[in-house]
């Protein structure tokens, strides 16, 4: 019938919501009393709602004339919501009024307080059904922030954890880096050193080369005067020179020269490669080409690469890569030293390179033991490392793909036990450098 | 509004008295109790109350009959206003017709006035009902005491927001009544706008407010 709307809070029952008197008197209440009342001498006596109905009654309905009836109000809040009927025997000696009018006093009474009683009960039932919701409420609201922090604090921590990742990798780098500026450093000053010394070598044996072919010309003519003396002084110098096996040592000497200088030739050229490889003069970009890089680190690791061991080279034809020499030699010098170091004995190693798709790529497959399948995955990491202490740092293949990442490249590594291991290194050609490398 | 039952010609209207604790709810009841006619009013009822203060709420009755036959019953109502019983606040606030808010005029309770207003506008809310909307009618109380705040004070405050305000001594009986007729007019407006009770009942708005503040003749 209420044609208002239900609150936001949505209680359902309402302070002052009205009553009927049934609902407020009971049974067990109203019969005691209309029971005495019958034994105080009354006939009939009824209670009857606002409209007459009859709720509760007791005595014998069919009185008829010969009786006596008096009908008072009972009242719900003041305002009328039945009475009470007495009827009592004429001869009587109830004084009928009083009676009806004490009975009226006793159920009025008895309405007052079972509403105050009822009112009481569901109002406190109202409040603890709503502070028990609103309870709930506060305790889910609780549970919603408190999953919030807790999500808060997990990715705080992932994100320290990635940062700590990130600067681990930065300060690998950062050895890695000044590791590679003490060797280009050392390199250049023994470059330097060495070519001096160098210089006058080559000078003097190519001078000495020449002496020689001096003194040899005015040997041969001095065994030919000789030759033709006399008392024996030729058979004596004939066996002298026999002895001392001179025949030799002149075709020998010629050699020997030309092998020092062959020598120090390649002095000059290794010196040159590892002046070219730590880039002392030029670490500045260039474009280059990665086939030339690849030898470079070959030759510079050349004293490493042992006698038995095979190097294929199936080099495809490459667009220049502008880059910083030293850093893409230092990915090709990890790879090759970790293959190098992987089989000591019959290392068969293919580097191929390809253009294909705008994609640099560099393959280094090599026939070793291959990387156990635990481990693949965290070749990577820094300070990782299956050498024993002292024998590496754990960086190498680190460094080497933070360099391919920082050129917008990336280095996949395939591998089975016992079958080999592939490094290939992708390398966009027209990479754009948005990673500062150095 | 708890009831309305065309058929049966029965409307239940309750109005509440909100405020601050202390600040003269219940006193108001009594004192309405006292000066109205006990013609067309029931008996104040006072649930359990404890050391005097509210903790249910007080009910006074009162009835009237429109001439179209419509049996109308407001049922006025206070509130306990101790800040603990929020949930039965907004229990007795639900389905309300008209609020009146009965401030304590003592300067020291300022800060109640204010908290309890907000609690009543809270209240509003969750309960579903418009504060803009719903008649709402301001006393301040104790106008009898000393260290008051001055009635300019509260009209410069509260004169533009259109929230009739009076001033009243609950406890030297002055002011009550013109609160609370005040308030009955408001509600008389509100409840004719959407159910037509002069058009349908044939009941006046000076009738309805001269019977609802009828005064007990004194003999």
């Amino acid at each position: 019938m209420n044609e208002d709307r239900e609150g936001a809070g949505g209680i359902e029952y309402v302070v002052g919501a009205e009553k009927r008197l049934c609902e407020i008197l009971g049974d067990e209440e109203i019969m005691p009393i209309l029971r005495s009342a019958l034994r105080a001498g009354v006939s009939r006596i009824e209670v009857r709602d606002s409209k007459g109905r009859e709720l509760w009654a007791c005595g014998d309905p069919t009185g008829g004339g010969g009786r006596a009836r008096e009908v008072a109000p009972l009242c719900l809040e003041g305002e009328p919501a039945g009475s009470i009927m007495v009827e009592i025997p004429s001869s009587g000696r109830l004084r009928l009024r009083d009676f009806t009018g004490l009975l009226s006093e006793v159920m009025n009474t008895m309405i007052t307080s079972n509403l105050k009683r009822m009112l009481t009960a569901e109002i406190h039932t109202t409040v603890v059904d709503q502070t028990h919701e609103e309870l709930i409420e506060t305790n889910r609201r609780l549970r919603a922030s408190e999953s919030r922090y807790r999500e808060l604090a997990e990715s705080l921590d992932r994100k320290v954890q990635e940062r700590t990742e990130e600067l681990k990798r930065i300060h690998t780098r950062l050895i890695q880096q000044e590791k590679a500026a003490s060797i280009g450093l050392l390199a250049a000053g023994v470059a330097h050193e060495i070519n001096t010394p160098l210089g006058f070598i080559s000078s003097n044996l190519n001078t000495l080369k020449r002496y020689m072919s001096r003194f040899t010309e005015m040997l041969d003519f001095y065994r030919r005067i000789v030759g033709e003396a006399g008392d024996g002084v030729a058979e004596e110098a004939a066996k002298r020179w026999s002895d001392l096996k001179l025949d030799f040592v002149v075709r020998d000497v010629g050699e020997l020269i030309s092998q020092s200088l062959d020598g120090a030739e390649r002095v000059k050229r290794i010196v040159a490669d590892l002046k070219g490889f730590s880039h002392v003069d030029d670490s500045k970009e260039d474009v280059v080409d990665l086939n030339t890089e690849i030898e470079r680190t070959f030759s510079v690791l050349a004293h490493e690469i042992p006698e038995d061991a095979e190097i294929e080279r199936d080099y495809g034809s490459l667009p220049g890569f502008l880059c910083d020499p030293a850093l893409v030699c230092q990915v090709f010098l990890n790879i090759i030293l970790n293959s190098l170091q992987a089989k000591k004995e019959g290392l068969r190693l293919h580097v191929s390179t390809r253009f294909a798709g705008g994609d640099i790529t560099v393959a280094f497959t090599d026939n070793g033991p291959g990387i156990p399948d635990d481990i693949r995955g965290r070749i990577f990491e820094p300070f990782f490392t299956t050498k024993d202490v002292g024998e590496g740092t754990g960086l190498g293949l680190t460094v080497t793909r933070d360099i391919v990442t920082a050129y917008g490249g990336d280095i996949e590594v395939e591998s089975r036990p016992g079958a080999g291991t592939t490094f290939l290194v992708r390398l966009p050609a027209e990479r754009g450098r948005d990673v500062e490398v150095r | 509004m708890i009831e309305f039952d065309r058929e049966e010609k029965r409307m239940v209207l309750k109005l509440v008295f909100y405020g601050p604790a202390l600040s003269g709810k219940t006193t108001n009841l009594l004192r309405l109790h006292d000066l109205l006619a006990r013609e067309g009013r029931g008996e104040l009822m006072v649930l359990d109350t404890r050391d005097d203060r509210t903790i249910f709420f007080d009910l006074l009755p009162f009835f009237l009959v429109t001439p179209g036959g419509l049996k109308i019953k407001l049922k006025v109502y206070t509130v306990p206003g101790q800040v603990k019983h929020d949930a039965t606040r907004k229990a007795v606030l639900q389905r309300a017709d008209g609020v009146a808010f009965i401030a304590d005029s003592r300067l020291s309770e300022t800060a109640n006035n204010y908290s309890s207003f907000e609690n009543l506008e809270k209240n509003l809310a969750f309960v579903g009902i418009d504060i803009e909307t719903v008649p709402l009618v301001i006393q301040f109380n104790k106008r009898d005491l000393s260290e008051i705040v001055p009635e300019t004070d509260i009209e410069r405050l509260w004169r533009p927001t259109g929230i009739p305000v009076f001033m009243a001594s609950a406890l030297q009986g002055w002011g009550v009544v013109e609160t609370f007729g005040r308030l009955v007019e408001l509600t008389y407006d509100a409840v004719d706008r959407k159910w037509g009770l002069r058009e349908g009942y044939g009941l006046e708005r000076e009738e309805f407010v001269r019977r609802l503040t009828l005064r007990e003749q004194v003999r």
